[in-house]
């Protein structure tokens, strides 16, 4: 049972946030004092009751029943505790990408030594590695070479520090690492494992969902490709697992997340993110849809994806298909095709995650996986850029229920990127609500009780961003227990950012304000609150 | 024994000093070896032993069944899981006697002065004079006649004379400087100093100066005692200026100070470790050939905790529990008496034995600055384990190894692994107590500073290394900021005129004879604290070691390492991205034989002039040259640069330094001594990409008082630099002096000119001036002009602020300054101060000095008050009501500490362990730019 008090508004509470010399933590007491603030200014809490929605344009702050239960002994104990436990957010640092390099070796291991060790004394709780397919399982299939991961791994073991694995079944532009020589050399021959566009570009960074259940590699399926390497993986490591090791994440798409390469163009900088193609022009997705179409009764419908779509750099206005009014993506073509494109992307998700979680549910790992944080256009009512993405997500139907779904039933947490991102970030005509966009997720992930890790989406290092971050994991929204930071590396520890970042972490660990600064009153209005809001949860 | 015969117009002066980055002093040592280690040594793993356990076994077996209690144990079913020798290194003093002493000769012209000492080795006196009336403590050689044979001079302010086997003293050789070792000994610190004239007012410090009032009636004292006086009070150099009308004539004295060779003994320890299958059991034996008694301090690792425990009993005999932490076991005495042994029997379940020596109260040997670590078997873990998890350690206990300084502030007893955690702990405690506002309360602030120090210098070293091999990182990042900055001009008078240098030796630096290695050991540090630019020593083969009395040009062999091991290092700063400037002497060169007059005035090597080479107005050379275009050096042949077949050759040599080596650019040793205009000469040939020229003379007094106009001393400076055509830049001689009087005497009035500006050559043509405020000669062990004590970090918040080149001395680098300097350089770096900025100075009082640099970064020194209102009236300082409030806090720790960006909090943390000298480095916060306006603010 939960309760979701709806804020009065969020310039306020930034207000706030920035005099206060303490940044809002995740501690109860906190969040009581917010959401007493709210009450006191505009609601009453049996109106909040009727309030309580998922709604993108107004910030939530949610108590779960088990926080209320314990927020009298909290308010007690405050008197005589002013500072909060640390260890409330769960910090963790990406290695760099290339930790592990192609002849799989540590790549500058006296660096990362240092980093690591750095990283120690600052007080943060992990580090995440990527683990890529084409370095560990680069030659031949079945033939796993785990050296260097495993030199990281015990690196990491001999600092104290927790270890979050991704296993990455994707390619990196930059630096490069490919997909293994083997893969690659059958896409040769066999170019239609790769996602296509419509003019029959390929993305050859991972392979095509549609090929998911296809005997394409020498005879196997690329699932039970993943299988074999997630057995692998857990074998090799099972000495990790647990004690070194404690989250798992297994890759769905590019760079791990589950979408389509829809952006995959080289994007120029400074020009404005396009809205991305659809990418289902492989010879298995078009089969796929050809008889999706068939059985639906519109065989016409089957024969490619929207004529009308923008291309890559293009702004939804072009084409028309997701024309603000009377777009095609409105009418009941529009919501076959996306649906159908959405579902195969869901099917993989599942499918994988079945994978991953069959493979490890006998191991004491958190199981997670990433999704992506479409943000660009996200203000247009249909939300171009997740629908090629794959999500289909716009102003009239949420597309991330079906996703936390899947979640929630392999118990595989979610990670969500662009913790970082706020609006302010983006020029208006951008259209783009990153933070909107987050609330949204979130929520759903909350309502199907999928729990959310974070990562930022730039490393920038400006004060901004770290705000941000902060707010996301300190602030009313307490889904986040875990986050992420990327990634280490030159400029991670350069002296433009690293002030920033340690700033950042000290920050973290800050302690809520003292008691005495809150106004005398507030012990009553917590424990009327918290009484009324015990009624509530029982009614 | 060194005879010197003195003449009564002299002050003679011995001179050793210690590095500005001394280890703490020890009580009862007059003469302090600059090169003593703190207690805690370190042992070096025998080489060839790593990697290969078990193939260099020095563990006496017999020795083994031969004490008692084991044979039982070892005669069972066992295996060497474990060996290992350490070689440990104990001090040994040795205690000996400096004796100085001066007879008057009956005419009272002439004296005769014997330095001796008795302690074997090669000693050497470095020495100079100062004359009467002279200002400051500046050195000079003394005159010819006073040398002793076998005398070399140094430059052109000392000589150093080799003790000859003493005539009267039959058990040793006499010495002050061991050229062994490399040590210096000095007079409490700073160089002994031997009156030659008699002072009335002379206060009383000086070495042999109590007897002319009267304690020593005269003659040859022999009495020792008068050390004691000698120490008693500092001598201050006014005293002596202004007393110098009253001189007395000289008498005699002698007497005696104890001096303390440290050296380093060798000894090794042996491990073993057996494991016995049957009993479950580990068996350790400990060997040594340390003399005395040796105690084990030790515990043992559980699991994969790094935490000291405690094993169950039985322990060896003589053990002792340590506070709950630990154990102390005795070891026996082996039969024979050299060394000791001790075996140590530990169940199952241990994953390592840990331990450090304790050989008495004040002396523990431990394993390169941390434990020694042995792995334990347990009965899972294979032999390949142990041997592996051991490397692995190794690996970490190095990178561990500043940790050590944090053990031993701390309780030395407790000096365990659990360290790492300790910190995690303290930097909790940290933040805690901060905001919790009881730092008044907090312990071990050192502690805490020492963390923080850490994790910089960890952060500064992983970005140096992904930096050096991700170069395009940075190049992409710069392109976006590129639109707002003007394209970078590269002239060698300037370089990108971003530079920060690095003075990369100190005088010290060629007695290892492998500076070069030591250094490209830490180029990749230096790139981390932001050097763009190293100087690096005088690479050509040369009479004195030091490098500047240069002979073959073309052999780049030197003290400081060979030419192979110059070529890496110079790639390897290259690969940091700092470029490299070589000191290259073309005023003088030494010559490698005689004409027929038998005056040393042929060159040898590849350049091998004749006397048609060498400057004709300097009569000890009988050059036949045309006269010196600038002053004259008269330890060596001055070159005559106007030599049409010297300039070529010089060209040439300089373009090979270029191409060979891969110098980037040229410090100019003494300019003074030939005309500017050869020197663009030779740039324009060598085209380097900076260049800068030491053009040192005196600044104007006026009876003893540094004037404060000191336009006459720059102008002679920017005189030079114009003869160049400002292809180089010079050493703002005349900032440092100033700064030398502002500093000391608190008259920071000094610091801005009659026109406001500032008043060195930084004021008169900032793009050319290469602001220092140490080298190796004004300090250095040599001292001849040293920076004031204590006030170094006002001299670099005040150069490092300001417009022109800042050079940062090698000394200054490696010591506490460490991270303010740091601080100061990022700031620079951020607020991209460059040679052209512009200074508007807000107040030059008597008590404080404030300016603000491009109107981006403001500036305070000096322990006068500075009212940030009066600041914001000039407009310049954007500072907002409630900052200003924070700062007249009365408790500003807590809350600017939230404005803070990370670097400020290691100069709170200065704050707070020294009361007296604060760093306050300010973000203001609201300021809309990426890092808004940077307050420095160093109080005196």
């Amino acid at each position: 049972m939960e309760v979701s008090v709806i804020g009065s508004s969020q310039v306020n509470l930034g207000r706030v946030n920035d005099t206060g010399p303490c940044s809002f933590s995740r501690n109860l007491n906190t969040k009581i004092s917010i959401v007493k603030s709210c009450y006191s200014k505009r609601c009453n809490l049996g109106k909040s009751q009727n309030l309580v929605c998922p709604s993108r344009s107004t910030l939530g702050f949610s108590l779960k029943t088990s926080a209320s239960a314990n927020s009298q002994a909290v308010v007690s104990e405050k008197a005589s505790r002013t500072t909060k436990p640390i260890d409330d957010v769960n910090l963790y640092v990406g290695l760099p990408l290339d930790t592990v390099s192609n002849s799989n070796t540590i790549n500058h291991a006296r660096a990362i030594a240092a980093g690591l060790e750095a990283l120690k004394l600052l007080g943060v709780d992990g580090v995440e590695l990527p683990v890529w397919w084409g370095i560990a399982e680069k030659e031949a299939m079945g033939k796993y070479d785990w050296t260097g991961y495993l030199a990281v791994v015990e690196m990491v073991e001999k600092l104290d520090l927790k270890l979050h694995i991704s296993l990455c079944f994707h390619a990196s532009a930059e630096p490069q690492i490919p997909l293994p020589q083997w893969v690659s050399q059958i896409g040769e021959s066999e170019p239609s494992i790769y996602f296509t566009d419509r003019s029959g570009q390929q993305y050859k960074d991972c392979l095509s969902l549609g090929v998911d259940n296809l005997p394409v590699l020498d005879g196997k399926t690329p699932l039970e490709v993943y299988k074999d390497f997630c057995e692998n993986f857990k074998s090799s490591f099972s000495p990790f697992m647990g004690s070194t090791i404690t989250g798992l994440s297994t890759g769905l798409g590019p760079d791990g997340e589950l979408r389509y390469p829809s952006h995959h163009h080289p994007v120029k900088s400074n020009t404005q993110c396009g809205v991305g193609e659809f990418q289902c022009y492989d010879k298995n997705m078009l089969s796929d849809l050809k008889h999706h179409a068939e059985t639906h009764g519109n065989p016409l419908w089957g024969l490619g994806g929207p004529h009308d779509a923008p291309s890559y750099e293009q702004s939804p206005i072009s084409g028309g298909f997701f024309a603000e009014n009377g777009g095609a993506w409105e009418n009941p073509y529009g919501d076959f095709f996306l649906s159908w494109y959405s579902s195969q992307l869901i099917c993989h998700g599942d499918q994988v995650l079945s994978v991953a979680a069959a493979t490890f549910k006998d191991v004491p790992v958190t199981l997670s996986a990433k999704i992506p944080l479409m943000h660009s256009w996200s203000k247009v009512r249909s939300h171009p850029s997740e629908l090629t993405a794959g999500l289909y997500n716009t102003a009239h139907r949420d597309g991330y229920e079906a996703i936390a779904e899947i979640f929630s039933r392999h118990s595989c947490k979610i990670i969500l990127p662009g913790m970082d991102l706020s609006d302010e970030g983006f020029p208006t005509d951008s259209h783009s609500s990153p933070e909107s966009l987050l609330a949204q997720i979130t929520s759903s992930c909350r309502k199907h009780g999928v729990e959310v890790s974070g990562q930022n989406s730039s490393v920038s290092g400006s004060s901004k961003g770290f705000e941000q971050i902060k707010k996301n994991l300190l602030g009313g929204n307490a889904a986040v227990d875990l986050f992420t930071y990327q990634r280490m590396g030159a400029y991670f520890f350069s002296p433009e950012h690293f002030p920033s970042f340690s700033q950042f972490v000290r920050g973290l660990n800050q302690p809520i304000q003292s008691s005495d600064d809150l106004p005398v009153e507030d012990a009553e209005t917590v424990k009327s609150l918290s009484a009324t809001k015990l009624q509530l949860q029982a009614a | 024994m060194s005879v010197v015969t003195t003449d009564p117009r002299f002050l003679l002066l011995h001179h050793h000093h210690r590095r500005a980055t001394c280890f703490k002093p020890v009580p009862k040592l007059q003469l302090v070896s600059q090169r003593r280690l703190p207690f805690h040594l370190n042992c070096r793993q025998t080489p060839n032993s790593r990697g290969n356990v078990g193939t260099r076994h020095s563990c006496p077996l017999n020795a083994l069944s031969s004490s008692g209690s084991a044979v039982v144990e070892t005669s069972e079913s066992s295996d060497v899981t474990f060996r290992e020798t350490f070689r440990l290194q104990r001090p040994e003093k040795l205690e000996g006697k400096i004796t100085i002493r001066l007879d008057a000769e009956k005419n009272e012209e002439y004296g005769q002065l014997t330095v001796g000492c008795n302690l074997p080795g090669n000693w050497v006196l470095h020495w100079g004079v100062n004359y009467v009336g002279d200002v400051g403590s500046e050195w000079d050689q003394p005159p010819l006649d006073m040398r002793p044979p076998g005398s070399i001079p140094i430059k052109d302010y000392a000589i150093e004379t080799p003790f000859g086997r003493s005539p009267t003293q039959s058990e040793g050789e006499v010495f002050y400087e061991d050229e062994e070792s490399g040590n210096w000994y000095q007079h409490r610190g700073r160089d002994f100093k031997i009156p030659l004239i008699d002072y009335l007012q002379d206060d009383g410090n000086v070495v042999g100066a109590k007897k002319s009032l009267g304690i020593w009636p005269g003659a040859l004292g022999q009495m020792s005692n008068v050390i004691l006086k000698s120490n008693a009070a500092d001598y201050k150099e006014d005293d002596i200026v202004e007393s110098n009308l009253q001189k007395r004539p000289l008498q005699g004295f002698y007497e005696e100070h104890s001096v303390f060779k440290e050296f380093f003994t060798d000894n090794v320890i042996s491990i073993s470790v057996r494991y016995c299958l049957g009993r479950a059991k580990n068996i350790l034996f400990i060997e040594t050939d340390l003399p005395g008694d040796v105690v084990i301090h030790w515990g043992v690792h559980k699991d994969e905790s790094k935490s000291w425990e405690i094993p169950p009993e039985p322990y060896p005999p003589e053990t002792t529990l340590f506070k709950n932490k630990a154990l102390r076991t005795l070891l026996q005495q082996k039969d024979d008496g050299c060394g000791s042994w001790g075996l140590f029997t530990l169940d199952d379940g241990f994953s390592a034995f840990v331990f450090v020596l304790k050989l008495n109260e004040n002396t523990w040997l431990n394993c390169k600055g941390d434990d020694f670590y042995i792995p334990l078997t347990s009965s899972v873990v294979t032999d390949n384990d142990s041997g592996l998890t051991h490397s692995q350690d190794e690996e970490q206990l190095k990178d561990f190894g500043p940790a050590e300084k944090f053990n031993d502030t701390s309780d030395s007893n407790q000096a365990g692994p659990t360290y790492a955690d300790g910190i995690i702990n303290e930097i909790r405690n940290l933040v805690n107590d901060i905001s919790s506002e009881k730092h008044g309360k907090t312990k071990s602030r050192e502690a805490q500073e020492s963390i923080l120090h850490e994790i910089e210098k960890l952060a500064a070293e992983a970005y140096s290394i992904f930096r050096s091999s991700m170069p395009t990182f940075t190049d992409t990042n710069l392109s976006e900021d590129e639109d707002l900055q003007p394209p970078v001009k590269i002239s060698s008078g300037t370089g990108s005129g971003y530079e920060i240098l690095c003075q990369g030796f100190n005088w010290e630096s060629h007695k290892s004879g492998n500076w070069y290695m030591e250094l490209n050991e830490k180029a990749s540090e230096l790139s981390s604290l932001g050097f763009t630019v190293i100087w690096l020593p005088p690479p050509t083969d040369s009479v004195s070691p030091e490098g500047y009395m240069p002979r073959d040009l073309y052999n780049l062999n030197s003290r400081y390492g060979s030419l192979d091991q110059l070529k890496v290092l110079v790639k390897r700063l290259h690969e940091v991205g700092i470029r490299v400037l070589g000191d290259v002497v073309l005023n003088h060169r030494c010559a490698q034989y005689k004409n027929q007059n038998g005056v040393w005035n042929i060159f040898g090597g590849r350049l091998n002039w004749d006397d048609r080479a060498v400057v004709a107005d300097d009569p000890h050379f009988q050059g036949r040259g045309n006269k010196s275009s600038g002053d004259n050096f008269h330890a060596a042949p001055n070159i005559d640069h106007s030599q049409e077949f010297v300039r070529k050759d010089i060209k040439e040599w300089l373009c090979w330094l270029r191409e060979e080596i891969g110098y980037d650019g040229w410090r100019l040793d003494f300019v003074r001594g030939f005309w500017g205009g050869y020197v663009k000469d030779y740039l324009e040939a060598s085209e380097p990409y900076f260049a800068v020229g030491e053009f040192w003379d005196s600044l104007s007094y006026t009876y003893g008082e540094m004037d404060h106009n000191q336009d006459a001393h720059r102008q002679r400076i920017v005189d030079w630099i114009n003869a160049t055509n400002g292809t180089a830049g010079a050493f703002d001689v005349t900032t440092k002096g100033i700064l030398h009087s502002a500093l000391e005497r608190c008259e920071y009035w000094r610091l801005s000119d009659e026109k406001g500006k500032p008043p060195g050559v930084v004021g008169w043509w900032p793009s050319r001036a290469v602001t220092f405020i140490e080298n190796h000669d004004t300090g250095s062990t040599q001292g001849h002009w040293r920076f004031p004590g204590g006030k170094e970090m006002q001299g670099y918040a005040y150069i490092l602020t300001h417009p022109g080149t800042p050079s940062v001395f090698y000394d200054h680098i490696f010591s506490e300054y460490q991270s303010q300097i740091l601080a100061l350089i990022s700031i620079r770096k951020r607020q991209k101060i460059h040679c052209r900025s512009t200074v508007k100075i807000v107040k030059a009082e008597r008590d404080v000095y404030a300016a603000i640099v491009d109107e981006k970064l403001a500036m305070k020194i000096g322990p006068g008050h500075l009212n940030p209102q009066t600041v914001h009236k000039t407009g310049l300082w954007p500072l907002r009501a409630e900052i200003t409030s924070c700062l007249n806090e009365s408790m500003p720790g807590f809350k600017l500490m939230l404005q803070f960006i990370y670097l400020s909090i290691l100069a709170v943390y200065a704050e707070f362990a020294r009361p007296t000298f604060v760093t306050v480095l300010v973000k203001l916060a609201g300021n809309s730019a990426p890092f808004g306006t940077q307050v420095v603010v160093i109080e005196g």
